[in-house]
C-alpha cells in the first residue's frame, strides 16, 4: 500500500498546470483532492512520474452564476458544491447529489471535477451531470474546448480528457420554470459509492412531459442517458412513468460484484428511476 | 470455596455501580498506549507469510531458495521447520483446542486446506523486501477439488479434506469430513409432537462472518541464545499464547514469556494463535527479534471468523402457548480443522425454555475455509436465528403477544436444561418484563413497512482460572494486577473492586496487566470471565490485604485483630481512647508494624453463571429494494451486578451492534473456486455508526448466587439475539419470513419477489 515514487510539483495557475502537463506527457497526472488518484496509486493501479497538484488555483474553486448559466470551476469541493447558495437555489438537484458523496472528510476534500475526470463507475455526478446535459471545459496549451456531458463519458474510468488537458469548469443551465430534478442512490453498504445511482430532469407542459432526462450511474461500465424511457416518456403525463422506468436497464451490460449482482443493480436502476421521476414530477407540481 | 461464596443481594456500594473514567483511557485516546505493532527493538527484522491461492491442493515442492538469495532476507521457514506433533486437546475457555491442528493451520505441511493457508514465512530487513522474497518462492501445487460448504462436505463422495479425521460414528475406517456428531434428547418427541395444536419447521442458513476486531494479528518473537523467548502480542490469552506456542515449537512452558500489548478488539478471535510460533522461529534462525504484523486481507482470509451453518427447526405449540416439543438439526462448518461452536450452539439452541420432548443433531463439519475462531457467545447467534423465528411464529399462531409467549415457556430457577444440571437463579424473566416495560415495547411505531421483533439469547459465560495480586503503597494508593487482558474495561472493574474493599477513591487504585513471569497463571479474557472471575481474585485479595492491616492496627493498638472495626476506609477500634486511622494513615505505620503489604489470591472459578438477553428492534423496510433501516433498538440483559455500567452498557452494544452486522451484511463470499473474494473492509461491509440508531440499554441485576459481588458475566449474550429479532422485525414490517443471514437488500428483494410472483400466481389461479 505504498505508491511508486513520484515527483510533486505545485502550481497556482493554469497555465503552469499545462506547462507540466505538456513538458512530462504521459508520465504526469493533475492531482486535485486526491480522493480517488491516491488509493488508485497505493494500488499501484496508477504509478505517474509526475504529480501536478491544482489544489492552490483558486479561480478554479469558484461557483458562479452567468447569464442563466451556474459555472462551477473544476476544483469546487463537493462540501462547497452542496452548501453553494447559487447551486441550492438554482440547481438543487446538484447540491443534494453533491450531500449524497461518501462522508464529509471526502466531501471536504473531493472535487468536480475530479470526479467527472475520473469516471469512476459508481460516481455520483455523472448521473446528475448527463441528466442536467452539462457542459465541460476542457482547457489544453492550445487554447479550450466545450463537450457536452452526453459526450464526455466513454468507458470505463475513460471520459473526452485528453493527455495534457484540464478540466476547468462545468457550466449547467439554471433549472427553469416547469422543471424539477431529484437524485436518488442506494449507496454501497461499505464505500457509500452509488450501488446505483438514478438522476431525473422533468419539464411539463401542463400535465405532460415536456421534457425528460434520466442519468443513471452504477448500473454498467459508465454512467449513462436512460434514452428509452425519455422516449417511453415523451408528451405522456405521470401514469406512465411505470411502464416507462421498467426499461431503465435495457440494453446495459449490468456489473456484479460481491454485493449486488447484475441482476439486482437492474432492478435498484428500475426502481429509482421510477422514483426519482415521479418525485421530480412532484417537485414541478409543488 | 468459590462456591460457598453467598452474594450479598442487600449490599450497597460505595464505588461499585458508579462510572469512574477508565484508567488507561488517556493513554488510548491520545495515542500513547502500545498496541502489538506498535513493538520495535534494535535490530528487528520483519516477518511475511506466504499463503495458499487454493482452496484445496497437495504441495508437491517448496523452492525458497531463489527467496533466502535475496538481499536483506535473513531466514526462510516452511512446514518442513516444526516439529510434526499428536493430537492434545485443551480448553480455552471457549472451546477446545488441538494442538497437532494448530500446528498444521500456522504453517500447512504436505496440503493446503484453504485459501489462505500459510505455507511458508519470510524475515528480511523491511517489510517490503520480506514482501518480494515471497514472491520467489516456488511452490508446486496439485489443486484438488474442493468442499466449501457443510452440504457439499457432507455428501458421499465429497472430496476428504483431512485424511486423518474419524469419528465415533462412521468407525475407525472411514474417511470423512465431519468431525463430530452431538445428539441431545429428553422425552420422546413423537409424543409431544402429537399434542401440538401448532407446528413450524423451517430451515435456516447464516453465513460464515468474522469478529472484525479493528487490530490485526501481531506478534514479536525474541528467541535469545540461552532457549528463552520472549513474545509481544496482543492476545485475549498471554497464558494460552505460551501454552500453544511451547506445543507447536516444543520449548517448555517456562522457556517462554509472553508480554500482552494492548489490544484493538478480539471477540473470540484472538484467543489462539497464528504468527507468534513463526516469530519466534524465524527469530531462533537469525539471532534477532522478528516483527510481524498482519494485513487485513491475511486477517480476513486466515484468521477467525465464525461458523456459517445450516439449520433445521422443527417446534410444536398447543394452542395455549405451551411449547411441548422440538426438533432440531444443526451443522457447522469448523473451517479446515475439527472445532466449530456447534456443540455451544446445541446447548443453547432452546436452552431458555422449557420443553419437556426434543432431539438435537449437532454436527461439526470441516470445509475448505479458513479455521473458525470463537466469536462472542460462539455458536449462540446461528442457533438463535433459528429457534427465536421459529418461536416467533408459533406465538403468531397462537395469537399471544411474543415476548408473553417467551415469559410463558421462560426456564427459571429450577428448570432442567438441555445439557447439564437445573438451573440455579437466573435472570431470564427478568430480562423479559424489563423488555416488556421499557419504553421501547410501549412506544407506537407508525408507518408503512414498519414493523417490530424481539428475540431472545442464553450464553453460559465461563469460570476458569485467575490470579490476582494487591500493593499497597506508602502513601495510602494501590496498585492491582491481574493476568488478563483489558479488551472491554476490566482495569476499571478491577479498580473499583479494590477500592470498595479497601474504601479508597478508585482514582488511587491503579490498575495492572502482567505478563506470564510477573502474575499467576490466569485463562483467557473470553467467556465473559473476565470480571466474575478476574474480578472475584482481586476481591479476594484486596480482602487479602484489609486482613493483613487489620492486623496491622491490632498490632499498633495492642488489640486482637477480631476487635478492629474497619467502615470506610477507616479502622476504629471500640476502645475511645484510640483515634481512628484511615487506610492512607495506616499505610504510613506499615515500615513500623512489619513491612509493606500485598495481598493475593488465585482461584478456580466455578461459579460462573448464565446471562440472558432480550433485543427488541424496530425496522423499515424498503419493500422495492430490500433495503432495512434499523429505527429503533433496546436490549434488556442481565448482569447479575453491573460493576461500571458505562462498560456492561458498551458491551451490550457493542454485541448488538455485530449481531446487527451479522443480521443485515456481513459475509464471507466465495468465488467457485474458492478464493475468497471480499478480503476488504470495503467489501466485508461491517456496520458503522451512521447504519445504526443509538442502541438503548436496560440493565437487569439478578444477583449470581455463587458470587461474592453477584457477577454473571457480561460480554457475550448481547450478540444472540440481533439476527432472529431483525428477522422477526422484517417479518412484521412486510410479512416476509427471512430463513437466510445476511438479510442484505439483494437477498430481501429476491424473497420479496418470490413471495409476490407466489400471491401472483394464486390470484390468477384463484381468477382461471
Ligand atoms: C472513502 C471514499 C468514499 C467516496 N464515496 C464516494 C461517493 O459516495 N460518491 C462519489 O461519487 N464519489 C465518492 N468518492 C470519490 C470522491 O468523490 C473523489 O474525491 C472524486 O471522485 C475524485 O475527486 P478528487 O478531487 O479527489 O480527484 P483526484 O483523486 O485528485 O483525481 C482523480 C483523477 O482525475 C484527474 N483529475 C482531477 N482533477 C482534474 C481536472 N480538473 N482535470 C483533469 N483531470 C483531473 C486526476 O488526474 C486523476 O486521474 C469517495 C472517495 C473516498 C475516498
Amino acid at each position: 500500500m505504498f505508491p511508486a515514487s513520484f515527483e510533486y510539483h505545485r502550481v497556482s495557475s493554469v497555465k503552469d498546470a499545462l506547462a507540466l502537463l505538456s513538458q512530462f506527457g504521459d508520465e504526469a497526472k493533475i492531482l486535485a483532492g486526491g480522493h480517488s488518484l491516491l488509493p488508485m496509486m497505493k494500488l499501484r493501479l496508477a504509478q505517474p512520474a509526475h504529480l501536478v497538484d491544482i489544489g492552490a488555483v483558486h479561480e478554479l474553486a469558484q461557483i458562479q452564476e452567468q447569464g442563466g448559466r451556474i459555472l462551477i470551476g473544476g476544483l469546487a469541493t463537493h462540501h462547497s458544491v452542496e452548501t453553494s447558495s447559487i447551486v441550492k437555489a438554482k440547481l438543487p438537484i446538484l447540491a443534494e447529489c453533491a450531500a449524497l458523496i461518501g462522508d464529509i472528510q471526502v466531501r471536504n476534500r473531493g472535487t468536480i471535477g475530479g470526479s467527472l475526470a475520473h469516471a469512476d463507475p459508481a460516481a455520483d455526478y455523472p448521473a446528475a451531470a448527463l441528466a442536467l446535459e452539462a457542459e465541460m471545459t476542457l482547457e489544453n496549451p492550445g487554447g479550450k474546448r466545450k463537450v457536452k456531458a452526453a459526450d464526455f463519458f466513454l468507458d470505463l474510468l475513460t471520459t473526452a480528457v485528453q493527455a495534457g488537458e484540464i478540466l476547468t469548469q462545468v457550466s449547467f443551465a439554471a433549472l427553469g420554470a416547469g422543471t424539477g430534478g431529484v437524485y436518488l442512490k442506494h449507496r454501497h453498504p461499505a464505500s457509500g459509492f452509488a450501488t446505483v445511482g438514478v438522476a431525473a430532469v422533468v419539464t411539463l407542459k401542463g400535465t405532460n412531459f415536456d421534457k425528460v432526462r434520466v442519468g443513471i450511474t452504477g448500473l454498467g461500465a459508465k454512467a449513462f442517458r436512460a434514452s428509452s424511457v425519455e422516449k417511453a416518456l415523451a408528451g405522456k403525463a405521470s401514469d406512465a412513468i411505470a411502464a416507462a422506468a421498467s426499461h431503465a436497464a435495457d440494453g446495459v451490460d449490468a456489473t456484479s460484484d460481491t454485493y449486488a449482482s447484475g441482476e439486482f443493480r437492474a432492478e435498484l436502476a428500475r426502481v429509482y428511476t421510477r422514483r426519482a421521476l415521479e418525485q421530480a414530477v412532484a417537485r414541478v407540481k409543488a | 470455596m468459590a462456591e460457598d461464596n453467598q452474594a450479598d443481594s442487600s449490599a450497597s456500594f460505595r464505588v461499585i455501580g458508579t462510572r469512574p473514567i477508565r484508567h488507561d483511557g488517556i493513554d488510548k485516546v491520545t495515542g500513547r498506549a502500545k498496541y502489538g505493532a506498535d513493538y520495535s527493538f534494535p535490530g528487528m527484522l520483519h516477518g511475511k507469510v506466504l499463503r495458499s491461492p487454493h482452496a484445496h491442493a497437495r504441495i508437491k515442492s517448496i523452492n525458497t531458495a531463489k527467496a533466502a538469495s535475496l538481499p536483506g532476507v535473513a531466514a526462510v521457514i516452511t512446514g518442513a521447520d516444526l516439529p510434526t506433533i499428536a493430537s492434545r486437546t485443551e480448553n480455552l475457555g471457549e472451546g477446545v483446542v488441538n494442538s497437532r491442528y494448530i500446528s498444521l493451520n500456522v504453517l500447512a505441511r504436505d496440503k493446503v486446506l484453504y485459501d489462505g493457508h500459510a505455507i511458508a514465512a519470510v524475515a528480511a530487513s523491511n517489510i517490503h523486501i520480506a514482501d518480494e522474497a515471497l514472491k520467489l518462492i516456488e511452490v508446486d501445487y496439485e489443486v484438488l477439488p474442493s468442499a466449501m460448504t457443510v452440504d457439499a462436505a457432507m455428501k458421499p463422495a465429497a472430496p476428504i479434506i483431512l485424511e486423518e479425521l474419524r469419528n465415533k460414528e462412521e468407525g475407525p475406517d472411514k474417511e470423512t469430513n465431519v468431525a463430530n456428531h452431538i445428539r441431545f434428547t429428553r422425552g420422546e418427541l413423537a409424543e409431544g409432537f402429537a399434542t401440538a395444536d401448532f407446528v413450524v419447521e423451517q430451515a435456516f442458513t447464516t453465513a460464515m462472518v468474522h469478529q472484525g476486531y479493528i487490530e490485526p494479528h501481531n506478534a514479536v518473537g525474541i528467541y535469545s541464545n540461552n532457549g528463552f523467548a520472549t513474545i509481544y502480542c496482543s492476545t485475549q490469552g498471554t497464558f494460552a499464547v505460551r501454552s500453544l506456542t511451547s506445543q507447536v515449537l516444543q520449548i517448555p512452558e517456562g522457556q517462554i514469556k509472553v508480554v500482552p500489548a494492548e489490544i484493538g478488539g478480539g471477540f473470540g478471535g484472538k484467543l489462539g494463535i497464528y504468527l507468534e510460533p513463526l516469530a519466534v522461529l524465524l527469530s531462533k534462525k537469525t539471532g534477532r527479534p522478528v516483527k510481524m504484523v498482519m494485513t487485513r486481507a491475511e486477517v480476513l482470509r486466515a484468521t477467525g471468523p465464525t461458523s456459517g451453518s445450516k439449520i433445521r427447526c422443527k417446534m410444536g405449540a398447543t394452542r395455549d402457548g405451551k411449547l411441548v416439543a422440538a426438533e432440531i438439526w444443526m451443522a457447522y462448518e469448523a473451517g479446515a480443522f475439527p472445532g466449530s461452536p456447534v456443540g455451544a450452539g446445541a446447548m443453547t439452541i432452546i436452552a431458555s425454555y422449557q420443553i419437556p420432548n426434543f432431539v438435537i443433531d449437532a454436527y461439526d463439519v470441516i470445509v475448505n475455509r479458513p479455521k473458525t475462531a470463537a466469536y462472542r457467545a460462539p455458536g449462540a447467534s446461528n442457533a438463535a436465528f433459528a429457534s427465536e423465528t421459529v418461536i416467533d411464529a408459533l406465538a403468531g399462531l397462537c395469537r399471544i403477544d411474543p415476548i408473553d409467549f417467551r415469559i410463558m415457556n421462560a426456564v427459571r430457577e429450577g428448570s432442567a436444561q438441555s445439557a447439564g444440571p437445573p438451573f440455579k437463579r437466573i435472570g431470564y424473566f427478568e430480562t423479559l418484563e424489563a423488555i416488556k416495560n421499557s419504553a421501547h415495547n410501549k412506544s407506537k411505531l407508525e408507518g408503512l413497512f414498519r414493523g417490530r421483533g424481539v428475540a431472545s439469547g442464553f450464553w453460559f459465560n465461563a469460570g476458569l482460572q485467575s490470579s490476582a495480586v494487591v500493593n499497597l503503597h506508602v502513601d495510602g494508593t494501590a496498585s492491582v494486577m491481574t493476568g488478563s487482558v483489558d479488551i472491554g474495561g476490566s482495569r476499571a472493574s478491577m479498580a473499583i473492586i479494590t477500592a470498595e474493599v479497601l474504601g479508597i477513591d478508585v482514582t488511587t487504585v491503579r490498575p495492572l496487566v502482567g505478563d506470564t513471569d510477573s502474575i499467576g497463571h490466569t485463562d483467557v479474557t473470553g467467556g465473559s470471565r473476565t470480571t466474575l472471575a478476574s474480578g472475584q481474585a482481586v476481591y479476594e485479595a484486596a480482602h487479602d490485604v484489609l486482613r493483613q492491616l487489620k492486623e496491622r492496627a491490632a498490632r499498633l493498638w495492642e488489640k486482637k485483630p477480631d476487635e478492629i472495626k474497619f467502615a470506610d476506609g477507616v479502622f476504629s477500634s471500640a476502645d475511645e481512647k484510640i483515634s481512628p486511622l484511615s487506610v492512607k494513615q495506616l499505610c504510613r505505620q506499615l515500615a513500623k508494624t512489619g513491612g509493606p503489604v500485598t495481598g493475593k489470591a488465585t482461584i478456580n472459578a466455578r461459579n460462573a453463571a448464565p446471562a440472558f438477553a432480550c433485543t427488541m428492534v424496530d425496522v423499515e423496510v424498503d419493500p422495492d429494494t430490500g433495503k432495512v433501516r434499523v429505527l429503533r433498538c433496546t436490549i434488556a440483559q442481565d448482569a447479575g451486578r453491573a460493576i461500571h455500567p458505562s462498560y456492561v452498557e458498551g458491551q451490550m452494544q457493542g454485541g448488538t451492534a455485530q449481531g446487527i452486522g451479522w443480521a443485515l451484511n456481513e459475509e464471507y463470499v466465495y468465488d467457485r473456486d474458492g478464493r475468497l473474494r471480499n478480503t476488504g473492509l470495503l467489501d466485508y461491509r461491517m456496520p458503522t455508526c451512521l447504519d445504526l440508531p443509538l442502541i438503548e440499554t436496560v440493565i437487569v441485576e439478578v444477583p449470581n448466587p455463587a458470587h461474592p459481588l453477584g457477577i454473571r458475566g457480561v460480554g457475550e449474550v448481547s450478540i444472540v439475539p440481533p439476527p432472529a429479532a431483525v428477522a422477526n422485525a422484517i417479518y412484521n414490517a412486510i410479512g416476509v419470513r427471512m430463513t437466510e443471514l445476511p438479510m442484505s437488500p439483494p437477498r430481501l428483494l429476491k424473497a420479496i419477489l418470490k413471495r409476490r410472483h407466489a400471491e401472483a400466481e394464486m390470484t390468477n389461479a384463484a381468477a382461471d
